[in-house]
């Protein structure tokens, strides 16, 4: 409930505009109004009715101030027990707090039935009784009032995240030993949804989506909640049919459905629940299985199971490890050349420097597994860092035994991009190694040009000003548009290995390829293949115009030991050239 | 009309005032402006013409004013009316209207 306490501070909307709490005091005899002006006027800004036509009428007129009624029951022209009628059964009214004055016992507790909150004995207590009743009262009714207001998120009449988890801890207590699901649903392809349809069409989706989930888990004894844009989560008795629980969330909203788009749900499920551990530690199971899904047409169901957990611990120990992996330099890196196709003989021009986890328990991590976790939870920064630096002092150590060294590149993570302090950190490496902008080459991915491209654009122009080149990575798996690519400030494009597999595997085509290539050549810039691992997909490439290829068919990454072999050999072939 | 008239009539002073914030003028004022209540008329006469709903409204408001105000002579006598008033009660009034009478004569002469 933390989130509600925090909330209960701001009650803003119930003051009148001197700041005080407006209070209504309805009594048909002057005297006992004015003994209650005497008594609440420091606290309180007043008004004031002698019937219950008043007390209607005045409640009318400032009931989205009004804080409290204090109501005599007997009253010419309309009593105060009508008036209590009246105002509970109009939703405009009803939930002002009202507060019955009576001498008479017996109406104590009639009022109290239809809906008084309280009430004040005549004649009057003291000053501070009443005080305090009314203050109970004020602060009673406007917690209930928040709670109520907060606990629901207003698009679907869900749950809220914080309510959702909470009434899952004291189901939870009160069914200790009943066997539970934590259950996560998404929406595939929300966000082109989003695009396509407009957000008003897409709030209906989610509020359809929201109802048919419930009308399943709700029947159930189960509670849902929207946890965030498209993301449901459930709570409820294991055994529930999930199949029939997705088509009851999916038919909702293709029912009126005439031009057939339908957008496709996946649901992640933690079966079982392990009590012991944290709720919110649950659905992240769920959530986990649910992106085992993620974009599948034919399994709509993810699972958590053993395989994910092993994965998930897996995951916690090399975020658990990486600070001494660091310490103990269990990273390496590793170098990859890049070589030029165009000439008769290829030449070694440049280097891609990989890094590599040798970890002393687990052995030899791939970057595949490690690189996007950390890139996930901000360590990646650190490691690229860690990265630049060995690569810079590998360069300085070549320069001084080698008569040529070529430059080499290194990745530079999104994340890096904001970081207003790259430029400094980049220099300082340089500096520290005495090397120049041009023995590093920076890659970028793509697709961190086009999440927020103004910004990337002019940290990537900064740093060519500098010196530094500039290669766009993985192109092809981002989405620029061709008018944007025309715009940027790069100084080579690297084709996503995927896509070279993809063009040379049976079937494969390699139309998309050449369109790429002659779009590079027309922003002037070379392109370079990677993944390249036969002489055919070399030669092949080499005819289209690509100008430089990485991959297994000249070297795997190899050690830097391994790697000066092609420096020395570089070296020869000049001096034979000569 | 002093606190110590009011006391030597009988009134609870310290409870009244203590209801006013102790602000003994404005308790007093309050007290000086029953003086002129004309519901003592209204029960009277509502009785006398059999109106006992109009009784009971008129006896019911002043019971609540006598009371805040802790002036209990006059209270007592209006209390008891009041129920007797409430359950439409058939019966002969003109005792309790006198004694009603008879302490608003004492309380006029403070």
């Amino acid at each position: 409930m933390k989130g509600a306490q925090s909330m209960l501070k701001s009650h803003e909307k119930f003051h009148s505009e001197n700041g005080k709490r407006l209070l209504l005091v309805a009594d048909d005899e002057l005297i006992n109004r004015e003994m209650m002006r005497v008594v609440l006027q420091d606290d309180y800004e007043l008004v004031f009715a002698t019937n219950g036509e008043e007390v209607l009428q005045e409640a009318r007129k400032c009931k989205d101030v009004l804080s409290l009624i204090l109501l005599d029951l007997i009253m010419p022209v309309m009593s105060g027990l009508e008036a209590l009628q009246v105002l509970q059964s109009d939703s405009e009214l009803s939930n002002i707090p009202v507060i019955v004055i009576t001498a008479n016992q017996n109406a104590e507790v009639e009022s109290l039935q239809i809906g008084a909150y309280d009430f004040i004995t005549k004649p009057y207590p003291q000053p501070d009784v009443i005080l305090a009743r009314i203050q109970r009262a004020i602060e009673l009714h406007e917690d209930r009032l928040i709670i109520s207001s907060t606990e629901r998120d207003e698009l679907t009449g869900l749950y809220n995240r914080e309510y959702f988890y909470s009434y899952a801890e004291q189901f939870d207590q009160h069914h200790k030993d009943m066997a539970m699901d934590a259950i996560v649903v998404d929406i595939n392809r929300f966000h082109f949804m989003n695009e396509r349809f407009g957000a008003k069409y897409c709030d209906d989706v989610l509020r359809r989506v929201g109802k048919g989930l419930l009308s399943v888990v709700g029947k159930a004894g189960g509670i849902v909640c929207r946890r965030e844009a498209d993301t449901f989560m459930a709570y409820c008795p294991h055994g529930l049919d999930y199949e029939e629980i997705l088509d009851k969330a999916s038919v909702s909203f293709t029912e009126e459905e005439s031009n057939g788009t339908r957008a496709w749900l996946r649901m992640g499920i933690y079966e079982n629940v392990d009590k012991t551990i944290e709720i919110e530690r649950r659905f992240d199971h769920a959530q986990m299985a649910a992106d085992t899904v993620r974009g599948s047409f034919t399994k709509r169901i993810g699972v958590y199971d053993s395989a994910l957990r092993d994965k998930e611990m897996y995951s916690e120990q090399l975020v658990a490890d990486f600070d001494i992996a660091i310490k103990e330099q269990q990273f390496c890196v590793y170098y990859q050349p890049k070589f030029e196709i165009q000439s008769a003989v290829p030449t070694l021009v440049s280097a891609e420097a990989l890094v590599r986890w040798q970890h002393p328990s687990l052995g030899l991590v791939s970057p595949g597994v490690f690189v996007p976790l950390f890139e996930e939870n901000g360590l990646i920064q650190q490691l690229d860092v860690y990265v630049w630096g060995q690569t810079a002092a590998q360069i300085r150590a070549w320069k001084d035994r080698f008569d040529y060294v070529t430059p080499v590149s290194i990745n530079v993570s999104r994340i890096d991009m904001y970081d207003p302090h790259l430029t400094d950190i980049l220099l300082g490496i340089l500096a520290q190694n005495g090397l120049s902008t041009s023995d590093l080459l920076l890659e970028i991915t793509e697709s961190a040009y086009t999440r927020d491209s103004k910004q990337i654009i002019d940290t990537v122009s900064n740093l060519r000003k500098l010196g530094f080149k500039v290669e766009m990575d993985d192109f092809g798996t981002g989405y620029s548009s061709l008018n944007m690519i025309s715009e940027l400030p790069i100084d080579a494009l690297k084709l996503d290995m995927q896509f070279i597999r993809g063009a040379f595997a049976t079937g494969g085509d390699t139309k998309m390829l050449e369109i790429i290539i002659d779009i590079a050549d027309y922003l002037s810039v070379p392109t370079v293949a990677e993944g390249v691992e036969t002489e055919e997909q070399m030669e092949a490439l080499r005819k289209m115009g690509c100008d430089l290829v990485q991959g297994y068919y000249f070297s795997r990454p190899v050690p830097a030991t391994e790697f000066e072999r092609f420096l020395e050999e570089r070296n020869k072939q000049a001096k034979a050239t000569e | 009309m002093t606190p110590d008239d009011l006391r030597a009539f009988g009134a609870d002073v310290d409870t009244g005032m203590a209801r006013c914030m102790d602000n003994e003028a404005f308790y007093l004022k309050l007290v000086n402006s029953v003086k002129q209540e004309k519901k003592f008329d209204v029960l009277e006469e509502s009785i006398a013409a059999g109106d006992l709903d109009a009784a009971f409204e008129a006896a019911h408001s002043l019971k609540g004013v006598l009371g805040n105000l802790s002036l209990t002579p006059l209270y007592e006598p209006v209390n008891e009316i009041t129920e007797l008033l409430r359950g439409r009660t058939d019966t002969d009034y003109s005792v309790l209207l006198s004694q009603i009478a008879a302490k608003r004569e004492e309380f006029l002469a403070l």
